[in-house]
């Protein structure tokens, strides 16, 4: 994050409830210029947060700027410097990719002729060159994920919203889909936010994450701090049964979750492999496997949401 | 080089935001719907009850004593608007009752409401596209009807004391189209599928005016008249050409009352469909 530039959108105690049901618990944060993950499970409160900063939804309490503006009194002025991919399919019935992504500059604000000859620009960009001119209702996933991307574009956004933009495409059209938002984010300097609940999607494209969980903020800042020696990782087997090993270890301020092959040990600082050694032998436990890790950030993401030990 | 290395430049212009922010939407809406075949075919037949009113008018300038048998005075555009309303229902159907429904169906609604629009920006560029396709089969035909009148027939239509029929025209047309336009949008955002929408559309006119035949003829019940929207439209029309309709047995103020809180409903249920989220609590 960098402390120096001012943040693009801010919210300071924001509430926010769809009749009785609280999505967002007055959560305080900022989204600074870079790309940002905003990371959490269903129901966490991601699309609420856009929504809101869309301007579709009223907070009960607390408040949002964006570009200085509130969303909620101006929200013409917010959207128009906005660019957002919704989750959901978006697409209308009888359009060519070309007339849509045009179509959707106009409603941006674009002369028509600038929409036009942006559109184009923009399906090249995105990959959809050469089937610019088909109906968008002929598209695969993949295609349509593209459109939504390019008409999220066309206007050339300040900040772009992306909504789980990877969702329905196969692994190849994923890492493509990820590379066009990078490249976005790098090589053009557009600000994004990243909403999503893969952590790989985000730990690719984001310098900056949010974890939300229950409406409310568990983590934030950004992914290399978040995912840096904090905690000393290590990928341990044991031979037999581990249980008074971990217990021990727990008791030292240890935390660990099962990992893909054995146990994912999280020590505090100063306790190194050594202890893990000491606390085996005094159980009678064989370590079969011990490898320095790095904690990801699925690891920290799972200890956000509280489930860093082993339920 | 991968495909998107091939460009994107940025786009610093920011121009101030138009005023008519609604009229893209209009004009893509009658694009896409004037591009179907059928379409235009049904649009083209809607003048035909037109050619045969000229045929009328021309018929009686040339045999008079025609016009004991067809009287040519200002209920003949009456008369024709009436029929013409049955040709607004259908280009409704076949023309708009998708247009909010299609939008709620494939998402297209966030494509609109997330970008520099209000919810009425939206509902006005909407409305707008049967408020033009009605009144391209009321106010055209019925202004080129009176037109046509005054040029094939000048000593029966160039009268001071006539000189209401042009003004008559434009607001029964306006009334017609007005009401039809509404109802049609109002029910397309009640469903996410055309076909719905146009078959609740048909329903509910066929089918109030159904009752209203039942009540009215059967029952001799008078104010069953109300509940009938074309029935309504034809005492308005009735009110303002002079027409005597044995249909309309209730003032033409009972039925500008009904259409007036009939159009508002329809305006409260877009007001609560048109959202860019969905409030399931």
């Amino acid at each position: 994050m960098a402390d120096s530039e001012a943040p693009l959108v801010e919210f300071d105690g924001l509430a926010v409830s769809y009749g009785l049901v609280q999505a967002l618990g007055g959560v305080t944060g900022a989204f600074f210029p870079g790309p940002t993950g905003l990371l959490g499970p269903n129901g966490a409160g991601k699309t609420t947060l856009l929504k809101t900063l869309l301007g579709f939804l009223q907070p009960d309490r607390g408040g949002m700027t964006a570009f200085g503006k509130d969303p909620t009194r101006e929200p013409l002025e917010v959207r128009r410097r906005l660019g957002y991919m919704p989750e959901q399919d978006c697409h209308i019935p009888g359009m060519t990719a070309a007339a849509f992504v045009a179509f959707a500059g106009e409603l941006s604000g674009l002369p028509r002729d600038e929409a036009i000859s942006r559109a184009h620009e923009v399906l090249y960009y995105v990959g959809l060159g050469e089937a610019r001119y088909r109906n968008v209702e002929t598209y695969s996933t993949g295609m349509k994920q593209r459109v939504k991307l390019a008409q999220a574009l066309v206007h050339d956004p300040e900040l772009l919203l992306l909504d789980e933009p990877t969702n329905g495409l196969d692994p190849q059209g994923r890492e493509e889909m990820l590379a066009l938002i990078r490249d976005v984010a790098t090589r053009r300097g557009m600000s994004l936010i990243l909403c999503s609940h893969l952590l790989h999607d985000v730990e690719r494209v984001c310098d900056q994450v949010i974890v939300l969980n229950q409406g409310q903020i568990a983590r934030q800042g950004e992914v290399r701090e978040l995912t840096g020696a904090r905690h000393q990782v290590f990928d341990v087997r044991f031979k037999g049964d581990a249980t008074a090993v971990l217990t021990d270890l727990k008791d030292m301020g240890a935390d660990w979750r099962e990992g893909d092959d054995g146990v994912r040990l999280f020590l505090p600082e100063g306790q190194g492999p050594e202890t893990v050694f000491r606390v085996a032998q005094q159980c009678g436990v064989q370590v079969r496997h011990l490898r320095p890790g790095a904690e990801t950030l699925e690891d920290v993401f799972l200890r956000a949401l509280g489930h860093e030990i082993q339920d | 080089m991968p495909i998107y290395e091939q460009g994107y430049r940025r786009y610093q212009a920011r121009a101030p935001l138009r005023q008519a922010r609604f009229w893209p939407i209009t004009r893509e809406a009658l694009r896409l719907v004037l591009s179907k075949r059928a379409f235009l075919g049904l649009l083209a037949g809607s003048f035909l009850p037109f050619v045969v009113r000229v045929v009328q008018i021309y018929v009686v300038t040339r045999f008079p004593e025609a016009g004991r048998l067809l009287p040519i005075d200002g209920r003949l555009f009456g008369e024709f608007l009436n029929q013409q309303v049955g040709f607004t229902i259908l280009l409704a159907i076949f023309g708009a009752s998708g247009l909010v429904a299609n939008d709620l169906r494939t998402g297209a609604i966030l494509a609109y409401l997330s970008r520099p629009l209000t919810r009425r920006d939206y509902v006005i560029g909407k409305l707008l596209v049967p408020l033009f396709l009605t009144l391209a089969v009321t106010l055209v035909p019925g202004l080129l009807l009176y037109a046509s009148g005054l040029a094939l027939a000048p000593e029966l239509y160039l009268k001071w004391e006539l000189a209401w029929i042009a003004p008559a025209i434009i607001a029964h047309s306006l009334a017609i189209s007005l009401v039809v336009s509404l109802l049609t949008l109002a029910i397309s955002s009640l469903s996410r599928s055309a076909r719905v929408a146009g078959l609740g559309l048909f329903g509910l006119i066929v089918g109030l005016e159904m009752v209203r035949l039942v009540l009215q003829q059967g029952f001799r019940q008078k104010p069953a008249m109300l509940l009938s929207v074309q029935t309504n439209l034809r005492a308005l029309g009735a009110a303002l050409f002079g027409l005597a309709d044995r249909e309309v047995v209730m003032a033409w103020g009972w039925a500008a009352l009904v259409l007036t809180l009939l159009s508002l409903a329809c305006l409260a249920i877009l007001r609560s469909r048109v959202r860019a989220v969905e409030i399931v609590t």
